[in-house]
C-alpha cells in the first residue's frame, strides 16, 4: 500500500532523509521508529503529500503522490505531529467540515462523522470547542479527523506524545483496533508502543533506514545489558560466588550496612541474558546469601538505536 | 477549484465566529458614521453653492481620506489570519494534505473576507435612503461608487491575503498588508504633488483616489477597473505561488 523508493530530502547539504526505501503492505501495522530528529516526520510528511522531495519516489495505494496528488490523498488518512486544530471550532463542526475537505459526499457526512466519532471514542464531546479539550481529546479528534473518510491507509505521527499513561493506554487500544481494517504507519521514538501496536518495525535514525523487520529482531536487541541484585551478606562471599560466571564482564558492588548492591554487567555477546541472572542468583543462594532483589536492566533506547546504527552495513534479514 | 466551498464557508465561520470580524465592522461603521454626519452638516450648511456632482454621495465616495484610512488598516486586518494564524498553528498542515487545490484554498479565504468586507459595508446603504429623503439620488452613480468600493476592497485584500502568506506571524501580515496599501495610495496622492510630466501621469493611473472620485460622479473608466481586477490576480496568484513553495521550506 505504500512504497517508498530511495527517497532523499535535503536542506542544502543537510539530508533530513536520505536514501530511505521501505514499503508497507495491505492490512500492516507498522512501527516507524528512530530518536527525536531522525527524520521520521519528515518521511511522514512526505508521504502525505505536505512536504515535496529532493528526490525519490513516494507512491501511496497505487498513486504517485507527486503524479497523482489528489488521488494518494484520498486513499490516506494523515493525523501530523502534535494534532493542530481549529480552536474556535466544535469536534462535530470540525469533523463535517474535514469531511466535506475529503470529499464525503453530503448525504453520507452525518453518519461517517458520527462512526469516526464513536472510533475514535470523542463522541461525548462532539458539541464542545475544541480548544476546550484536553490533549487526550484532541490527540483522539486529530484519530478522528484521520478516519473520516474512511480511507484505507492511516498515517499517524507520534498518536501518544505528550498523553499520559491512561491516554496513551487508549490510544494505543484504539490503534491496535484499526489495525484489524486499516493499513497503519504510525512514528514513535519510544520503543514500548512499537512493541503494544506494531507487528513489524523500521528504524531510522540521522535520516537512514537503519533495520527493517519484524519485531522480534528488535526485541532481541533490546535484551539486557546488566543486572542489579540486592543481597544480605558479605562482599568477599558474593565475589567469590560469581567468580567464573561466563556471561559476566564486569562486577561492582556497593555496601550499606548489611545489604550489598551487586551490579552485574553482561558481555556483548551474550544472547540469552535471563539465563545468566537466573544463573547468578542460583550461585548467590547456593552460597548462602539471602537474595532480595534482582532486576534485569533493559538496554535504553539510545543503546538499542547505537546498536543498530553500528550494525546498519550488516545484511538485514528480509520482513517477511 | 476542488476544495473551494468548504475551505470558504470556514474561513467565514472562523471570521465571525470570533470577534475580529465584528470589530473591524463595529469600528468601522462608527468611523463612517462620524464622517457621514460630517457630510451632512457640511453639505446642508451650504446647500446654496453645491453644484450637482459634489452632493453628499460624491463627498461621501470620493472626495476624502475618511474612507481611505480606515481601509488601509481594516482590510489587511480581515486577511492577516488567513495563512499567517494556520502557519503558526499548524492547521495548515492538515490543510493542504487534504485532497484541494492550491488556487481553491487561497481564492476561498480571500472570497471569504470579501464577504466580510461586504458585511462591513452593506450597513452605509442606509446613508443612502437617509440621502434619498432629502432629495433625489441618483442610484446608477450610488452603484459606481460601490463598484468602485468593491473593487478597491478586492485588490487591496488581495494584497492582504499576499501579506499574511509571506510571515507566520499576523500582527506583521497586518502591518506588511497596510504598508503595502498605503504605500499604493501615496503613490496617487503624487499626481497632486508633482510637476506635470509622465510621472505624474503614472501616479494618477495607480490614484485609487482620483478612480474613486470618478466612480462616485458616476465615471467607469475600464482602464481603472482592469488595474484593480489586475492588482486583485496578481496578488492572489503570488499567493498560490507562495504556499506551494512551502513544500520546499
Amino acid at each position: 500500500m505504500i512504497e517508498v523508493a530511495h527517497l532523499t530530502k535535503a536542506y542544502g547539504q543537510f539530508y533530513a532523509v536520505n536514501d530511505v526505501s521501505f514499503s508497507v503492505a495491505r492490512g500492516e501495522v507498522v512501527g516507524f521508529l528512530g530518536p527525536n530528529g531522525a527524520g521520521k516526520s519528515t518521511t511522514l510528511k512526505i508521504l502525505a503529500g505536505f512536504l515535496g522531495m529532493t528526490s525519490g519516489q513516494v507512491t501511496v495505494g497505487g498513486h504517485d503522490v507527486v503524479e497523482a496528488r489528489d488521488a494518494a490523498r484520498l486513499q490516506l488518512g494523515y493525523m501530523p505531529e502534535a494534532t493542530p486544530l481549529y480552536v474556535e471550532m466544535r469536534v462535530r463542526e470540525y469533523l463535517a467540515y474535514r469531511a466535506e475537505l475529503k470529499r464525503v459526499p453530503a448525504r453520507e457526512r452525518r453518519a461517517k462523522v458520527a462512526q469516526a466519532m464513536e472510533e475514535a471514542r470523542v463522541s461525548d464531546v462532539a458539541e464542545l470547542l475544541i480548544g476546550k479539550l484536553s490533549k487526550g481529546y484532541r490527540q483522539r479528534v486529530g484519530l478522528a479527523d484521520a478516519l473520516v473518510a474512511r480511507p484505507p491507509i492511516l498515517i499517524l505521527d507520534e498518536p501518544t506524545a505528550g498523553l499520559d499513561p491512561n491516554q496513551i493506554r487508549e490510544v494505543r487500544d484504539l490503534v491496535r483496533a484499526l489495525g484489524e481494517r486499516h493499513t497503519i504507519l504510525l512514528s514513535t521514538h519510544i520503543l514500548s508502543e512499537v512493541e503494544a501496536t506494531c507487528r513489524r518495525a523500521i528504524v531510522i535514525s540521522k535520516g537512514r533506514l537503519v533495520a527493517e523487520g519484524p519485531l522480534d529482531e528488535l526485541r532481541k536487541r533490546r535484551r539486557s545489558t546488566r543486572a542489579r541484585v540486592v543481597a544480605r551478606g558479605t562482599e568477599e562471599a558474593a565475589r567469590r560466588a560469581l567468580e567464573g560466571l561466563d556471561a559476566q564482564e564486569r562486577l561492582t558492588v556497593e555496601v550499606s550496612g548489611a545489604e550489598l548492591t551487586l551490579s552485574l554487567r553482561w558481555k556483548k555477546t551474550e544472547e540469552d541474558t535471563a539465563r545468566a541472572l537466573e544463573e547468578a542468583v542460583a550461585r548467590l543462594v547456593g552460597a548462602g546469601l539471602g537474595v532480595r532483589e534482582a532486576t534485569p536492566e533493559k538496554a535504553t533506547l539510545d543503546e538499542v538505536f547505537a546498536a543498530l546504527t553500528e550494525d546498519a552495513r550488516e545484511p538485514e534479514g528480509d520482513a517477511a | 477549484m476542488r476544495g473551494f466551498f468548504p475551505v470558504w464557508k470556514r474561513e467565514l465561520f472562523s471570521l465571525f465566529v470570533t470577534p475580529l470580524a465584528w470589530v473591524v465592522i463595529v469600528s468601522f461603521l462608527v468611523l463612517q458614521g462620524l464622517h457621514f454626519g460630517f457630510i451632512l452638516l457640511s453639505h446642508f450648511a451650504n446647500q446654496g453653492d453645491m453644484s450637482s456632482d459634489q452632493g453628499p454621495v460624491q463627498a461621501f465616495f470620493g472626495q476624502t481620506v475618511f474612507l481611505y484610512f480606515p481601509l488601509v488598516v481594516f482590510c489587511p486586518a480581515l486577511t492577516m489570519r488567513a495563512f499567517s494564524e494556520e502557519r503558526q498553528r499548524g492547521t495548515i498542515e492538515a490543510l493542504l494534505t487534504a485532497p484541494v487545490s492550491t488556487a481553491a484554498v487561497v481564492v476561498a479565504k480571500w472570497a471569504a473576507a470579501m464577504v466580510a468586507y461586504a458585511a462591513m459595508w452593506a450597513p452605509t446603504l442606509l446613508y443612502m435612503v437617509v440621502i434619498r429623503k432629502t432629495g433625489a439620488i441618483d442610484w446608477q452613480v450610488v452603484g459606481t461608487g460601490y463598484l468602485g468600493i468593491a473593487l478597491v476592497g478586492a485588490s487591496w485584500l488581495a494584497i492582504g491575503t499576499l501579506a499574511s502568506a509571506m510571515t507566520q506571524s499576523v500582527l506583521l501580515a497586518l502591518v506588511l498588508g497596510a504598508g503595502v496599501t498605503l504605500s499604493l495610495f501615496m503613490i496617487g496622492v503624487g499626481e497632486m504633488i508633482l510637476p506635470e510630466g509622465a510621472l505624474r501621469d503614472v501616479c494618477g493611473y495607480v490614484s485609487v483616489w482620483t478612480q474613486m472620485d470618478e466612480m462616485s460622479r458616476g465615471i467607469v473608466d475600464s482602464r481603472r477597473v482592469l488595474f484593480d481586477l489586475s492588482l486583485t490576480a496578481l496578488p492572489l496568484f503570488v499567493t498560490t505561488r507562495v504556499v506551494d513553495s512551502w513544500r520546499w521550506g
